[in-house]
């Protein structure tokens, strides 16, 4: 025996620290600065447009609302490195844009008003529509 | 609203930007020179926020005041995040997030003065 026993030793089992390469830093980071901004703006505009109009169009403002939520989740799940959750959100989010996006342009009476996800995002630089993609591809690359 | 101190905010968040991106593009860490250019950003943001109420107060500005404050409110904010997000990441996705904050800040400033004319 060489040491005392007391110092941990240094064996094939140990891994470096998930916080060193989770999926919130590095280009992850810039991801959830990213998301943090779409979650501010997608939140705002919710925000301001329940409050004060709500009855003009509410299937566009409840969208509004959803997106919003969707941005908020996933900002917090890079920023924790919870995979599945950012996974399924990103689903969502990708699943939404196409969705409202399209509805937008084949119904554009049931959305009166803008939403993040109205025309793909036009509004946005179609950033919302890039996004989720980009997303999914840091995820995958990201183990 | 006060146009030339928008005009100021919108050019200082473009050339921090374009200084974000050169440090990314360089593989640089955010240094000391953005971080005094956002600090001079948020300077300047904090003054125009000051020229809007004081314009509110004498009772100018669009009828749409909470969307207004709103833009005032998500300005602040923005650079002290970037910043933050900037310092805790020390690589070039640091600087890459600094020239998202810049180049938010300008849109969101561009977008202040349609909603200031009343152009929601």
């Amino acid at each position: 025996m060489s040491g005392d026993g007391t110092e941990p030793r240094a064996s094939r089992d140990d891994r470096p620290p998930v916080s060193g390469d989770g999926i919130g830093t590095g280009p992850g980071r810039a991801l959830v600065a990213v998301y943090g901004l779409f979650a501010l703006a997608a939140g705002s505009r919710a925000g301001v447009q329940i409050a004060t109009r709500f009855g003009e169009a509410p299937l566009a403002y409840t969208l509004s609302a959803f997106a919003a939520l969707v941005y908020v989740v996933l900002t917090v799940a890079l920023v924790r490195g919870a995979r599945r959750l950012a996974f399924a959100a990103l689903g969502v989010e990708l699943a939404g844009v196409l969705l409202i996006g399209t509805a937008s342009l084949v119904d554009p009476a049931a959305f009166p008003d803008e939403t993040v996800w109205s025309a793909y995002g036009r509004g946005y630089l179609f950033i919302p529509l890039v996004l989720p993609v980009v997303g999914l591809y840091w995820l995958r690359r990201r183990r | 609203m006060n146009t030339t101190v928008a005009t100021i905010v919108i050019t200082l968040a473009l050339v921090l930007m374009l200084g974000s991106v050169i440090a990314a593009v360089r593989d640089r860490a955010m240094g000391m020179v953005l971080l005094i250019g956002f600090a001079l950003l948020e300077v300047a943001v904090l003054v125009q926020a000051g020229f809007v109420i004081a314009a509110v107060a004498g009772g100018a500005g669009p009828e749409d005041k909470v969307t207004l404050f709103g833009y005032i409110a998500g300005e602040v904010l923005i650079p002290p995040a970037g910043v933050f997000l900037g310092l805790a990441e020390r690589s070039r996705w640091g600087s890459a997030i600094l020239a998202v904050a810049g180049f938010a800040i300008a849109v969101m400033t561009a977008r202040l003065l349609q909603v200031w004319q009343g152009q929601a």
